[in-house]
């Protein structure tokens, strides 16, 4: 492998990464706030996607149309399932949630699959070349999309740390009991926690659908990556959960020139095997957490 | 008529073995394992391997039982030292590592082309109907074992021990006993039971591609686990016949509604299966006939 191969390995991979980070910290934000491993963030983002594809249909061609249409339908669909699913199962264990969220991704990915087919959707971005720096090259699509992931995180730490609603999902996070005895309405918490999730989910969907192409098996194959993304950087952590991202993303296309493309998501799991191994909390983890 | 009861009933116990596996897992000792499938693929695998390279059947199921209790063992290991949770997200991971190796590696397992010619199971019988009725038989004797194991193993003192685990941990830890070991080892009992279901998928079916052990083969035996109720003996039993008539139910149902492709007829059973896992756990989490604790 020569440096410029490397360094184009690297610079997809952080892409990759960046992306990868925005359902890890949807995963993160249940994960801390609501407590339950949420497997239908792959299916939120994959329904989101399609939503995006269709407004595009519809709308002439923007992209930023399509990118509003996918964030509507994306913080809907977790609302929604939020209301009458997982609302009901606050106090039982986490693992009713959990087998409920398996329901939740394959009742919505059949959903989508009877009315829209199975076919492999593309959104129209235009056909634009590669930067060219002495061999290193550079998408300007991969640029626009990691700078819509950036801006997403930047809302997210803001909305987490300088508003009230942040401010009292953190709380929650922390401590459910003290959060409640100092009079945080948990409904209204978690409600803009869904919507927020929903939002993350549909970003990525998008992205991911921009980068490549969008098929019912999208977010479904992202689970274990951005499921190893979050424990990476440590559970219930935004900031770690970011970095594990772009850890994995790195991790992930570096694997590519040894095992290559067909083996990422085992590389997933292989990285989130080593890190339950090695370090448990995760690489920003609390040295307690809450179980 | 005899002969597809014959065939629908072989599947069924199929399912009855994967779901008594679950049951010990999850239903008594509270391993929340979400990749049954990785080791019903092991099992079904290895005993073909085996017998296309020439192996007479009996060790190629014995060793097909082992190889999945032997993958078992490290996956277990590994996050059974970590809550519940890691152990769903592992177990699923696994399983799509699995297909995944199943395939890529074309030079054991033929990839997406898939193994044909699988040896059936007591085809010195001929291929008529006595040898499915052979395997029927031996199926049931099969689960009957489990179940005879099962309530055996419930009742003993260990049994008391491994549903004290799921009850509370840190109240067996607290007797001296350790609960980590008995984990793993009901995990791997409850791996060997789905690799045995394996190989008995392997040689009812005769052919084997990855895209028979999706992971929503896990689900199925998990809707079949949770609507017999987790934690009963019978449980599984009933679960898993009425997993059977749903989905050989929902192959009738498209013969007289007409206009639906095979590939709707997919969507809709997946979505009645994601459905009825949401329903379960939100109104009945006792299963279908179990009273409400």
């Amino acid at each position: 492998m020569t440096l410029v191969d490397f360094c184009n390995l690297l610079i997809n991979g952080t892409i990759e990464g960046l992306l990868i980070a925005l359902p890890a910290l949807a995963l993160t934000l249940v994960m801390g706030v609501a407590r339950f491993p949420n497997a239908a963030t792959g299916d939120y983002m994959t329904v989101a996607a399609y939503a995006g594809i269709g407004v595009q249909a519809l709308g002439g061609a923007s992209i930023i149309l399509a990118g509003l249409g996918a964030i509507a339908a994306g913080s809907a669909i977790a609302v929604v399932f939020y209301l009458w699913v997982l609302r009901a199962l606050r106090g039982r264990p986490p693992v009713a949630s959990l087998v409920a969220s398996i329901g939740i991704a394959f009742f919505a990915r059949s959903m989508l699959t009877l009315f829209v087919g199975h076919d492999q959707q593309t959104f129209a971005v235009p056909l634009v070349r590669a930067w060219n720096f002495g061999g290193i090259r550079l998408l300007p699509t991969d640029l626009y999309v990691a700078a819509v992931a950036l801006l997403a995180m930047a809302a997210l730490f803001a909305l987490l740390h300088l508003t009230p609603i942040g401010r009292q999902m953190r709380a929650i996070a922390d401590n459910p009991d003290l959060a409640r005895a100092c009079g945080i309405r948990s409904g209204r918490v978690l409600l803009a926690l869904w919507a927020v999730v929903g939002v993350l989910c549909a970003l990525g969907g998008m992205m991911f659908g921009v980068k490549a192409v969008v098929s019912p098996d999208l977010g479904w194959e992202l689970l274990i990556p951005a499921f190893a993304a979050m424990i990476l950087g440590g559970i219930g952590s935004p900031a770690g959960a970011v970095a594990g991202g772009v850890l994995l993303g790195i991790a992930s296309e570096l694997s590519v020139p040894f095992v290559g493309p067909s083996y990422k998501i085992a590389v997933a799991f292989a990285l989130l095997l080593l890190v339950l191994l090695l370090r448990p909390r995760g690489l920003f983890g609390k040295a307690i957490l809450a179980r | 008529m005899t002969a597809y009861l014959v065939a629908v009933g072989i599947i069924a116990l199929i399912y009855m073995l994967l779901t008594i596996g679950l049951n010990l897992q999850y239903g008594y000792t509270g391993l929340i394992n979400f990749g049954v499938v990785a080791f019903f693929a092991i099992g079904a695998y290895a005993s073909a391997l085996l017998t296309l390279a020439g192996w007479p059947l009996l060790p190629a199921f014995v060793v097909a039982m082992v190889a999945a209790a032997v993958v078992a063992y490290p996956i277990g290991l590994l996050s059974l030292r970590l809550s519940d949770d890691y152990l769903a997200v592992v177990t699923l991971g696994f399983s799509e590592v699995v297909r995944l190796v199943i395939q890529q590696e074309r030079w054991l397992t033929h990839g997406v082309q898939g193994l044909p010619g699988i040896p059936r199971i007591f085809h010195s019988l001929g291929v008529g109907q006595y040898a499915e009725l052979a395997t029927l038989a031996a199926l049931a004797l099969c689960n009957l074992a489990a179940i005879g194991l099962m309530l055996h193993l419930v009742r003993s003192p260990y049994g008391r021990l491994i549903q004290a685990i799921r009850d509370d941990e840190v109240a067996v830890e607290a007797i001296g006993k350790d609960p980590r070991r008995l984990k793993v080892q009901v995990f791997m009992l409850g791996s060997g039971l789905a690799g045995l279901a394996g190989a008995f998928y392997a040689h009812f079916i005769t052919y084997l591609s990855p895209d028979q052990f999706l992971p929503l083969v896990t689900f199925y035996v998990w809707i079949a686990m949770i609507i017999g109720g987790t934690g009963r003996t019978t449980g599984a039993v009933a679960g898993s016949l009425i997993l059977m008539v749903f989905l050989e139910g929902s192959r009738f149902a498209r013969d007289w509604i007409p206009g639906v492709s095979e590939v709707q007829m997919a969507s809709v059973r997946l979505a009645l299966v994601g459905l009825a896992l949401i329903l379960f756990t939100m109104y009945r989490p006792q299963g279908m006939m179990g009273v409400r604790r």
